[in-house]
Parts: structure tokens; C-alpha cells; sequence
């Protein structure tokens, strides 16, 4: 019986093999997207939760009460970890750790910068990384010591067996490689290419030794012996701060590791998600695509219904029953949706590589995890049972006397379901229409803002080795622009795309004593505003070292200070009294989506990091950056150039947005694709039950272009109605993902416009293909049938 | 008795008008009797053969078949009557065109749950017997119209019923097909005592049986017995 019933499925799939592409085709695209998605989202929880003991394992978080504002980040003091291990019950392990940080590490003439981690024992207690070589435990116990990850090992090494061999660090401490680990997966918040002990950090950064509960420089991580320590362990933990400081105004909390990357965000002290929310739309996306996939497949399934049901008709005459008719039209969809996703599968193993680099992410198919092909299954056989047991339940129940009577058999029943599933797949098209122009519209917005300054031609690399003198540095910069290939140079303390450096410590006269304003702050070489392209509003930039008492507010900054007239205003800043001598235009430094926070920028030749310059526009781009190089690396030879573009570091901004956008395009595609086929489905069924009526109107004189008018009418009313609906339903979404940027565009009526357009005119010229068939076909051929 | 009809009416309402199809139809049938239903169009002939069939219910009326009380049965009980019972053969005949000639003389059988082995030497058997072994894996498009007739009769015998049913059978089929249908219902009447009741608009073919149902406007309005 069931092998009948499988050879009768595949003969039926093969005769129609239009409409079997058709619905393999939208099962392979929905399932395909579907697992893409899922699989990310899979990729986005797995964080952090390879180690064994993830779920009792927490990050410190510390929480700064600043003049009622909580503000919550994941830094703590050195002292806390042995504290925590000592006082408090329950805990098994606790460890403090640096976080990565970019380091020259060299072994004979190879040098890399890459970036590594200072912890102590307990970290490799917390986190079991896969040791390929040396002895967890007898690890970051001494001093000069070094554990590499694999692929760092043989960077360094080539094919030659690392351990007990020494590596040199910054070109100054010499380690010995104790230890290989395997590389740490991207899916983990704490990465690195070398691992060091903690006790070398504080040899080179003596004051953390006596620093107690002063500064907040570490990662503390905490694994509980179990879970119900939790609540004690966390209560303890509360006060820890002022424990040991008296006046400190932070509070401790333990956030779990598990949940560390997902949610990330706090406000007021309280975990209110993060990433999560995005994941979350991502998961419901998948579902969604796959769902109308499914419609898809009903209706193209249900519109064959007068083909099928002279097989109800007869099959039940000659004694089957409903219940096994039912099965046979359910084998049918699930073998289309096995068929789907043997193509899904294609489709994704070729596109799993573009999303990989597109999303900065490893998705790979795991073939030997149990939960990939439990996944698989569940996922086929869920697809194949929804998209099949409508078309199951409906042709089943065809009454065999007046099927085969040759009685229209199909009721308006059927077709109202059919036309709400359209709608419903329309309303989601039209809606992603609507959302992915608003995300291009408000990118565009915001990459052709002025920022404040020019960022095409800027270029920055770190200040290191020889150029921390500040005679290599002026050499540096005589020898760049005699070379003419660029035209200014400057310094300041970070990258012009770097954040962090703030304080709440600045006094001005007049201030109000309650006022808490967060103050970015900056050191800057010479020359800083004619190199980087911004203005000075009053006052003057910068001109020699005599200025390093002076300093100079950017716009922000003069009108929260209230000052009339800044320039020559003595202000304090971090116990640090300076004399305003200008006042510069705003320029992004952090987001581009907000206003610029107040900076203060002072000028000290000692706390600058990063060496700026312009280039010469009048040398060819490739040219002066070979130039750049050949002069540093013949300056400062051991260390690589690191050289990079503002403007690209700029683009980093925009990941989010951009990843967004390309979701929602790609996705946004393949529903409006999918929907299309729905629409050919139903179109498919109309003409199939109107082809009497179309013919009588046809002998009665109607002409094709009365009978396509006739035709399409109704699917523009569907897509009308369908717009009517996503309008609202898009306004609100869109609404509420723009209220999260100050700078936005305004909701206009393009996008509407757009998405009504482009989804009336797809669905005129797919409901077409059929309508034309139909309208031009003999009438002889329908009636004669009575 | 096989077939025992009391009082059968049928008729549908529209709008709280009536209109009959079927009036006051009381008959019996026997075991081995060969009838003809004749009549003009709209008599009623093929709406008495569907509820002959069970396919359609009555709006009024007793029918028993074998004893049997078939109004009073629920659906599972009514398929299993007729599943083992009743073999239909349509004018149009009604094949499944994805499957092969023997896939749908063995579909009955399929439904009836019989064994593998006896499904396949019953559907030799009866291909054998219309001599179509050579056509077994065809489909129905593939063959002539009188041969997609003779495997629906080979499908409604496979299942060995008590009772054929036909509606026009030779209906959509030229005259000497028409003749080796007929020829074949008679025998399998005369030679296995099988039940036919067939519907049909030709004298000709009425004559091949033993007893004629004039129908007009739904009622029986003669009764002739050819033997």
C-alpha cells in the first residue's frame, strides 16, 4: 500500500513537473532561508557555552552609581577575584583576567601583533580550554611564561615543536612557551591568540599590585561549586566594594556567563537584553519565511483540486477510506518537502560561505551532531505535515458521486482560506518592502552626514617601539611630508573611531553642583585640526609644546559649560586646571547615530597613541601608502606597519546596520519571490474554475482584454487589501527601530509608495503568465466538457 | 433477496420548493438477475443507481441489501459493505491515470487489505482471463476506450463482489466494443450467476439482460421480465 502510494506520488510529482519545480522550488527557498536563519541564531546562543561548566559559571559586573544613573560594565578591581575565592561560600573557582589587547610577540625575525590575555591559574579552572599540548595544571603558575593557540603556534614556529621554546613579548620580556590550546572558536566573548599569567602583568604594571579596590582594570569570573550558592553568593557579593572602600559608590553583581553575550545591555543596573532582541526577530523571521512557504504549497496543491478529485472520487468508490486518502495526499507534500530540502541543502552549503564573511561568523554544518539532523527532520516533517494537511483535509473530503458526476466540486469555502493565506503572505512581503527601504533610507542618511570632519584620505597607525620617542616621532613626521605623500600629520591619543576616555571629573565656573556630565577626553599632537579637516568656531588650535596647560572644548562641550566666551576660561579637568584656547566644530567619534558628547582635548606629547596624517592628494593613493610604509618600517623595523584607513574603520559603525540591511534584503527577496508563487498558485485555481464561465463570456462576445480585467481585478484587490493591512503593521516596526537613533530620517511616504508599487505590479505580471492563457483559449475546449 | 427497496424517494429542497428526482420507488432484486435501468434523461436512473450503490443516501425510504438495514450503517460500516459487495464500472470509466493496468485492478484489493501473494495471483488471474497480460503495464491513456472499460470491469471483479453496478458503460464507447461488454456482462451473468444492475439508454443493450426498470419522472412506470 504505502510503496504504491510512493510510486504514484513520484509518477504524479513527475507528470507535473512545472508545478512540482514550482512547489520544490518555494519549499527549497523557505527552508533553505529558514535554516540559515536558524542556524545563525544557533551560532548567536552556542556563545560561551562550549565550556563544561558554563551554567555556574558568572562575570562580575559592576554597577557605578553616578548621581542617580547606574551604569553597569563588566571591569572590577585586581583584588576582587581572591577576595571572592576567600570570603564567600560556595564558590569554587574565581579568577581575574586582562582583556585582549593587541601586543607585538615575536620569534625570531616573525613578528605579529596580535592579541593576548594575562590571567592566573583559576581562568583555566573556569573555562577548560582544549589543551593540545602541556599540562593544565601546571600552567600560568611562573612568570615568563606563555601558552599559544594553535594557529599562533604556527605562526611563529612553522612546523618546529614550540614548547620549552621562548617567544619575546613587546621586544622586551622573553617568555617560554609552556602550553598549546586549541584555537578559541568565534563564538566565544573572550578571545585571544596567547595566554600569559597574571603574575607577568603585574611585573610590568607594578601599581596593581598595591591598587586594591582603586581602579577597575579586570574581568572577574566566578564558577560556583553550584547553583544553589547563587543567591547567597550574589548577595554576599553586593556590598563587596564597600567592604573595602569605604566612599565607593559601586555595587557588584554576577551576570551569567551563558548569558553574557545576549544580553548584554543594563540599564539602571537591571539585564535588558541585547543582541537577544535581534536574534528574537531573526527567529521569527525564519518561521515566518517557512511558513509561507507552506501557504505557498496549499495553494498551489488545493489549486489542483479538480485534477486530483476525480482520483478521490474513484479511489473512494472502489473502497478506500478518507483516513487513507489523507495519507496518501500527506506522503505526497512530504516527499516535496524531502525533495525541498535536498536542494535547501545545496542552496545552503553554497551560501553558507557568503553569510559567513557577510555576518562575520563560523556557520558550518556540523554532520556529525546529532541535533543538526534531529533539526533536519523535524524541520522536513513539520514542513511537509503543515503544507500538506490543508490540500490533505480538503481534497479528502470531495463526495465521489459528484466529483465524478463532473460537478463543481470546489465550494467558496476553500477559496475565501486560499485568498486570507495570500493576504497573509503579501502582508509580510509588503511589510519587509517597507522595512528594508527604511533601513537603506536611514544608512544613506547617515553615511552622507557631515561628520565634522574629512574622513577620505585619512589614515592612522599606532604609535610603537621607536616612535614612543618623541624625536623618532617629529623624524617620522619630517620624513612623511618631505616624501610628498602626505600632506599633515598629527597625533592624538586614540583612533579617531575608538571610544572609551571619559570622565564625569570636570569643573567650570558656574557649574552646577549636581550637574553629571560624562566628558570625553583626548590628548592631541600638533596641527590635530588642519590634519584631520574640522575648523576651529573661536580661538586656535594647538602651535608648540608650551601649550600642554592649555586646552581646547569641542562645540558640545562650550554649550553645556554655558560659557559666553570660552576662549581663555580656566576649567578643571581631573584635578588638572587648563585654559581654554579654542573652541573646535563637533566631529564623530563614537556612534553616528548621536549627537557628539562633550570632549575636552588637551595636548601632552607623552599620551598620544596614534599617529594621523593626510595624505597628499596629489600623489596617486597606492603610491603614497607604499611610500608610508617604506619609510616606518625602516624607522621602527620590528614592528608591523599597522596602517588603516579612518574611512574603514569608519564603515565598522555601520555593521549592525548594514547586516541588518542585508537580511532584510535577502529575505525580504525570497518572501516577495515565495509570495509570487502563491499568487501564480491561486491564479492557477481561479482560471481552473472560472474557465466555464470565462468561455461563456467568450462566446458571448467578451474580448481578451474584458476577460484579463476580469481576472486580475480580484488579485489586486487581495494585494490592496494586503497593503491596507502591512501599512500600519510596518509604520509601527519601523517606528520603533528608528526611536532607538537620535539622528533618524523622517517616516516618509516613499517607502509605502515603493512597496505598493512594486508588490501590484509583480503580482499583476505573475497572475498575467496565467491569465493570458486563459483568456485566449479556445471556449470550445471548456464547454464542451458539460 | 439481494436488494430489497421500500417507498425511496429523493428530492431537493430549494427555497421550500420540492423538486423530486426519485418518487415512491418500491422493487427487489434478486440474486443472479441481470437488470436494465432505462429511461429518458432526468428519469432518475443514474441518482437509483448511485443509492443502489450506496454512494448517495435517499431523503426517504428503506433499503436493505443482504439483509441488511444500509441507512441505519455508519460510514466505516457502509464501506466495508460495499468494499466487499458492490464493484462499480463508470461510463467514463473512471481510471486512475497514474497508475499502471495492474496497479488499478490490485487498488480494490489494496483497500480490501488482502495479502500480497493472493493481490498478485488474483490480478494475474483476472488479466488473464480478459486477456490482457501483454497490456499489465500500461497506462490508461495508452490504451483504447473498450480496453480501458474491460479493466474497469476487471477492477470492479477483482474484488469478487456480490453485485456489479454500471453506469452506461458503453456509453462513451463504438458499437463493437459496445458489443464485447455487453457480451462479457452476460456471460459473467449467465456463467457465474453474477448480480448486474446496469443503467443504459440502448434497447439493444437492455436486451442482453434478463429484466428492464422504465423509469420516467422517478417513478418505475414498468417492470419487464425478458426471461
Amino acid at each position: 500500500m504505502f510503496r504504491l502510494n510512493l510510486k504514484i506520488a513520484l509518477r504524479n510529482l513527475w507528470k507535473n513537473k512545472a508545478y512540482t519545480l514550482i512547489n520544490m522550488g518555494g519549499l527549497a527557498i523557505g527552508l533553505a532561508s529558514c535554516m540559515v536563519l536558524l542556524m545563525y541564531v544557533a551560532y548567536e546562543w552556542s556563545f560561551d557555552k562550549q565550556f563544561k561548566n558554563n551554567h555556574k559559571t558568572y562575570v562580575v559586573y559592576n554597577l557605578a552609581n553616578a548621581s542617580g544613573r547606574i551604569f553597569s560594565w563588566a571591569w572590577t578591581p585586581g583584588d576582587m577575584a581572591p577576595d571572592v575565592e576567600q570570603s564567600i561560600p560556595g564558590v569554587a573557582y574565581a579568577s581575574h583576567s586582562s582583556y585582549p589587547e593587541d601586543r607585538l610577540i615575536s620569534y625570531g625575525q616573525r613578528n605579529f601583533k596580535k592579541s593576548g590575555v594575562f590571567a592566573d591559574p583559576s581562568f583555566l579552572k573556569i573555562l577548560d580550554y582544549k589543551f593540545v599540548k602541556g599540562n593544565p595544571d601546571k600552567v600560568l603558575k611562573g612568570v615568563n611564561t606563555i601558552i599559544l593557540t594553535e594557529t599562533m603556534a604556527r605562526n611563529l614556529f612553522g612546523d618546529e615543536d614550540p614548547i620549552n621554546k621562548t617567544v619575546k613579548l613587546d621586544n622586551a620580556e622573553v617568555l617560554k612557551v609552556e602550553a598549546i590550546i586549541e584555537d578559541i572558536p568565534k563564538n566565544n566573548s573572550i578571545r585571544f591568540d596567547y595566554l600569559m599569567p597574571w603574575a607577568l602583568n603585574v611585573k610590568v604594571n607594578p601599581w596593581m599590585k598595591t591598587n586594591g579596590y582603586e581602579g577597575n582594570f579586570c574581568l572577574t569570573l566566578i564558577q560556583l561549586q553550584d547553583n544553589n550558592y547563587f543567591e547567597r553568593a550574589n548577595a554576599q557579593i553586593k556590598g563587596i566594594y564597600k567592604q573595602h572602600k569605604k566612599d565607593s559608590n559601586s555595587e557588584a553583581i554576577m551576570h551569567p556567563l551563558s548569558k553574557w553575550h545576549l544580553y548584554s545591555n543594563f540599564e539602571n543596573g537591571k539585564s535588558v537584553g541585547g543582541r537577544i532582541d535581534q536574534i528574537k526577530i531573526f527567529f521569527i523571521l525564519a518561521f515566518c519565511i517557512l511558513l509561507i512557504a507552506c501557504v505557498n504549497f496549499m495553494n498551489l496543491s488545493t489549486a489542483r483540486s479538480e485534477k486530483r478529485g476525480k482520483e478521490v472520487g474513484v479511489r473512494k468508490t472502489i473502497g478506500s477510506s478518507r483516513k487513507s486518502l489523507i495519507g496518501q495526499f500527506l506522503l505526497e507534500s512530504l516527499l516535496l518537502a524531502l525533495m525541498g530540502m535536498l536542494v535547501a541543502f545545496v542552496l545552503l552549503e553554497i551560501s553558507l560561505p557568503y553569510f559567513d564573511e557577510l555576518l562575520d561568523v563560523n556557520l558550518s554544518i556540523n554532520y556529525s551532531d546529532w541535533r543538526f539532523w534531529s533539526a533536519l527532520t523535524g524541520l522536513t516533517l513539520i514542513t511537509g505535515f503543515i503544507a500538506g494537511s490543508y490540500p490533505a483535509f480538503y481534497l479528502s473530503s470531495f463526495e465521489p458521486v459528484k466529483v465524478l458526476k463532473g460537478a463543481t466540486i470546489v465550494g467558496n469555502s476553500s477559496l475565501s482560506v486560499r485568498r486570507v493565506l495570500v493576504v497573509f503572505q503579501f502582508v509580510f512581503a509588503t511589510c519587509l518592502i517597507i522595512c528594508t527601504t527604511v533601513i537603506y533610507q536611514q544608512l544613506s542618511y547617515i553615511k552622507n552626514k557631515p561628520i565634522g570632519y574629512q574622513r577620505a584620505g585619512l589614515i592612522e597607525m599606532p604609535i610603537q617601539g621607536n616612535f614612543k620617542a618623541p624625536e623618532k616621532l617629529n623624524t617620522l613626521k619630517d620624513l612623511l611630508i618631505k616624501s610628498g605623500a602626505v600632506s599633515s600629520v598629527t597625533s592624538f591619543s586614540r583612533g579617531l573611531n575608538e571610544d572609551g576616555n571619559n570622565t564625569f571629573s570636570v569643573e567650570w565656573p558656574g557649574k552646577n553642583l549636581k550637574d553629571e556630565t560624562l566628558f570625553n577626553f583626548r590628548f592631541a599632537g600638533l596641527d590635530f585640526v588642519k590634519t584631520i579637516g574640522t575648523d576651529m568656531i573661536s580661538g586656535r588650535e594647538f602651535l608648540s609644546s608650551s601649550d600642554s596647560s592649555n586646552a581646547i572644548i569641542n562645540e558640545s562641550a562650550a554649550k553645556i559649560m554655558g560659557l559666553k566666551n570660552p576662549v581663555g576660561t580656566m576649567i578643571n579637568s581631573q584635578g588638572t586646571p587648563l585654559n581654554i584656547i579654542g573652541v573646535m566644530r563637533d566631529f564623530v567619534i563614537e556612534s553616528p547615530y548621536y549627537r557628539a558628547r562633550p570632549m575636552i582635548v588637551y595636548h601632552h606629547m607623552r599620551e598620544v597613541n596614534v599617529i594621523i596624517a593626510r595624505l597628499n592628494p596629489a600623489m596617486n593613493v597606492s603610491n603614497a601608502i607604499g611610500k608610508i610604509d617604506e619609510i616606518i618600517k625602516t624607522l621602527n623595523p620590528e614592528y608591523p606597519v599597522g596602517r588603516k584607513f579612518v574611512n574603514d574603520g569608519f564603515e565598522q559603525k555601520f555593521q549592525n546596520e548594514k547586516l541588518l540591511r542585508t537580511l532584510s534584503n535577502w529575505f525580504g527577496g525570497f518572501a516577495v519571490f515565495i509570495s509570487c508563487l502563491g499568487l501564480l498558485g491561486l491564479a492557477l485555481f481561479m482560471a481552473e474554475q472560472r474557465k466555464k464561465e470565462i468561455s461563456i463570456r467568450k462566446v458571448l462576445g467578451a474580448s481578451t482584454t474584458n476577460i484579463l480585467t476580469l481576472l486580475n481585478r480580484d488579485f489586486i484587490r487581495l494585494v490592496v487589501i494586503a497593503n491596507l493591512i502591512a501599512f500600519p503593521l510596518a509604520y509601527i516596526i519601523v517606528n520603533k527601530w528608528l526611536s532607538a537613533y537620535e539622528y533618524r530620517i523622517n517616516i516618509s511616504i516613499l517607502p509605502f509608495v515603493i512597496a505598493a508599487v512594486l508588490s501590484l505590479l509583480i503580482a499583476i505580471l505573475t497572475v498575467s503568465v496565467q491569465s493570458v492563457k486563459v483568456a485566449k483559449s479556445n471556449p470550445i475546449d471548456a464547454l464542451k466538457y458539460e | 433477496m439481494m436488494i430489497e427497496l421500500k417507498n425511496i424517494e429523493k428530492y431537493y429542497a430549494n427555497k421550500g420548493v420540492k423538486s423530486y428526482i426519485l418518487r415512491h420507488i418500491t422493487t427487489s432484486i434478486k440474486q443472479g438477475e441481470f437488470v436494465s435501468i432505462m429511461g429518458p434523461s432526468g428519469a432518475g436512473k443514474s441518482t437509483l443507481l448511485n443509492i443502489l450503490g450506496m454512494l448517495e443516501e435517499p431523503t426517504y425510504g428503506d433499503y436493505e441489501f443482504m439483509g441488511e438495514n444500509v441507512l441505519s450503517l455508519n460510514e466505516r460500516k457502509r464501506i466495508d459493505l460495499y468494499r466487499s459487495h458492490i464493484g462499480f464500472v463508470f461510463q467514463a470509466y473512471h481510471l486512475i491515470d497514474e497508475m499502471t493496468v495492474a496497479e488499478n485492478i490490485e487498488a480494490p484489493l489494496l483497500y480490501k487489505k488482502i495479502g500480497s501473494a493472493e493481490r498478485k495471483s488474483r490480478v494475474a488471474d483476472i488479466l488473464d482471463r480478459f486477456s490482457m497480460v501483454a497490456k499489465r503495464d500500461l497506462f490508461p491513456n495508452q490504451l483504447s476506450g473498450g480496453q480501458q472499460q474491460l479493466v474497469g470491469i476487471a477492477r470492479a471483479l477483482v474484488a469478487q463482489p456480490s453485485i456489479i453496478l454500471a453506469d452506461e458503460p458503453t456509453g462513451n464507447l463504438q458499437s463493437v466494443q459496445a458489443i464485447q461488454i455487453m457480451e462479457l456482462f452476460k456471460r459473467l451473468n449467465e456463467e457465474e450467476g453474477m448480480t448486474i444492475i446496469q443503467v443504459t439508454h440502448s434497447e439493444i443493450n437492455a436486451g442482453y439482460g434478463s429484466r428492464i426498470l422504465h423509469l420516467l419522472d422517478g417513478i418505475i412506470k414498468e417492470d419487464v421480465n425478458l426471461k
